[in-house]
């Protein structure tokens, strides 16, 4: 309605019709240039390299077909990482959820005192450079000083100088407990924009019909926050399954490859063993494994957006 | 009736409990990391450790920062991170007013752009965009880590601002527009001074994602001078020495500034973020 008002206005003003349009199109260039050549381009040539036997240092290479997919699917290893990728994402994207609801639930009380400054610090993790939580983390869990490791050791839960993170049973899960701690906000923040915008008379409504509180929550709350739910869910997975930075600092993959996930792998390939060709066949598995995820959640916000 | 009273008071007194043990659970590792910094080696070295410190010194700050390649550090991340805020505001704004209040072909096609873009993460870019950089001869250069960190962050912050620019009323822009203003100064003089909190947050968010950013920096620099903080201070850990006390300090004097321009701009940021980045 309001589109087509712009366009009446615009009509009226004939002359100036085509120059309005000249300016979204001259604002929108820069963009457009940029997904193309910095987005758009690496994706196409990185599905190229992986037919190629490209090396880091070397500029010539030559077509191999599919044998850098073969190598990986052949690969003793590859099941184990793919699997060490689902675990890493399935826990890390549950717990944060699970956690962001709870904490929406928490600074969604109304009249709350210190309401808004236990929002903002709850935010605080979303912006924490992951270099500073890796240290810590080690820090933490360092097994000769580390305040953790000696308080588990002087429990007997482990032994002396030990440490989770030097341990192949334990070092997932506290990789997964931390990254849970650094990327709850932002399902936090979604939930509790849900929450707010239930409307508030379902509830006196049910309660006047002599529902309890624990009877809205299942009937009313639940079923509102599951659209939302749905879409943080996809968009979590893709950025958990790909996410390189923590693990890489904290353990490097160790011990034993017990930590290594698939972006891991392609960093190896790439930068360790200076196979460009296979990393990149590496990088299109994980993007065709994730696209379905992508493909949807583009689809829902593109289609929510008009 | 005294059920009632009891009843509300558990509740109460359960909900401060949650909200405690939430306050502990997020703080404690950003503030063993901020006391370890204040300890002496003998304090930091002990066992089992004490929770304060009992003589807060300085003295890992000292040592960290008359360090010429830490401060090098801090100017390059700083270098880098402004870059990419100016270039990611300016072109996010002008993008994003396209984007909501002009109608073209492939403007649909590009949201979708810009959505899938957001969705590629720097794992999948890292490999072809080193040879692409390399081949371009930016390796260990300003402008290569920057192109890197406008890649990762630009499709975030074009995102973010649309969600802004659609809540300037349309009806201002027809007005100014009927007066016979040219559709420049109506995004110059009407839209954009509406704009400027939600496009002033964009950009310092564009800070700190560039601030925190790891993997393309660690690859698109090999040049011991050219290296940002994160990487710098990764590779403290990897020696073969780990000096604690001056990580501590170097990881504390890294996230306190983000921590202040973050709490600074989240109102805004919340704003944006729960307006435009999941919609249900």
């Amino acid at each position: 309605m309001q589109g087509r008002n712009i366009k009446a206005i615009d009509n009226l003003r004939k002359g100036s019709y085509s120059k309005r349009q000249l300016l979204g199109i001259l604002f929108i260039a820069p963009t457009v240039l940029f997904l193309a050549v910095f987005i758009l381009y690496p994706v196409l040539y990185n599905i190229c390299l992986s037919f190629t036997n490209a090396k880091l240092m070397k500029s010539t290479t030559s077509f191999v077909g599919l044998e850098n997919y073969k190598k990986l699917f052949t690969s003793t290893v590859f099941p184990k990482y793919l699997w060490n990728t689902v675990t890493w994402t399935v826990f890390s994207v549950i717990g944060q959820l699970l956690l962001g609801f709870g904490f929406a639930l928490l600074i969604n009380r109304k009249n709350m005192r210190f309401g808004t400054a236990f929002r903002s610090f709850l935010l605080i993790p979303y912006v924490v450079p992951a270099v500073a939580l890796a240290l810590v983390t080690k820090w933490i869990l360092n097994g000769d000083y580390g305040i953790a490791s000696t308080w588990l050791q002087s429990l007997g839960l482990i032994d002396h100088r030990q440490s989770l993170l030097a341990m192949p049973g334990t070092a997932m899960t506290v990789l997964i407990i931390i990254n849970i701690w650094r990327s709850y906000p932002f399902p936090m923040l979604i939930y509790w924009a849900a929450l707010k915008g239930i409307d508030k008379g379902l509830y006196e409504a049910a309660y006047v019909d002599g529902a309890g509180r624990f009877q809205t929550f299942l009937h009313i709350t639940i079923p509102y926050l599951k659209e939302p739910t749905i879409v943080l869910a996809v968009l979590r997975i893709i950025w958990t399954a790909t996410y390189f930075d923590l693990i890489w600092m904290v353990t490097g993959g160790g011990p034993a490859g017990s930590t290594t996930h698939l972006p891991i792998m392609i960093y190896q390939a790439s930068f360790g063993t200076f196979q460009t060709g296979y990393a990149s066949a590496i990088s299109v598995i994980l993007g065709m494994l994730l696209f379905i995820c992508v493909a949807f959640y583009v689809k829902n916000s593109v289609t929510s957006e008009d | 009736m005294n059920n009632k009273i009891a009843g509300r008071l558990i509740s109460k007194l359960g909900f401060w409990v949650l909200v405690l043990t939430a306050i502990v659970l997020v703080s404690f590792p950003l503030l063993w990391m901020a006391l370890s910094s204040l300890k002496p080696s003998v304090e930091l070295f002990k066992t089992p450790p004490a929770f304060f410190p009992r003589n807060p010194s300085l003295v890992w700050y000292g040592k960290a920062f008359t360090d010429s390649t830490v401060l090098r550090y801090f100017i390059n991340s700083l270098i880098v991170a402004v870059s990419t805020m100016i270039i990611d505001s300016v072109f996010g704004t002008m993008g994003a007013y396209s984007l909501t209040r002009f109608k073209y072909r492939g403007r649909k096609l590009i949201i979708a752009a810009v959505l899938s873009a957001y969705c590629i993460p720097p794992i999948m870019l890292m490999t072809p965009l080193y040879r692409i950089i390399a081949g371009l001869g930016l390796n260990s250069s300003y402008l290569g880590v920057i192109i890197g960190h406008v890649c990762v962050t630009f499709p975030f912050c074009i995102w973010i601002l649309i969600s802004f620019f659609k809540r300037v009323p349309k009806e201002i822009e027809e007005a100014a527009l009927m007066d016979g203003a040219s559709a420049f100064k109506t995004f110059y003089r009407i839209v954009l001074p509406l704009c400027v909190p939600g496009i002033l947050s964009t950009g310092i968010m564009a800070f700190i994602l560039s601030w925190n950013e790891y993997l393309l920096s660690s690859v698109l620099v090999s040049s011991d001078t050219m290296k940002t903080l994160t990487v710098g201070l990764a590779n403290y850990i990897s020696s073969t020495e780990i000096d604690w006390g001056t990580i501590m300090a170097l990881g504390t004097a890294t996230t306190i500034p983000i921590i202040i321009l973050f709490t600074a701009i989240q109102k805004y940021f919340v704003e944006g973020l729960t307006a435009g980045a999941v919609k249900g």
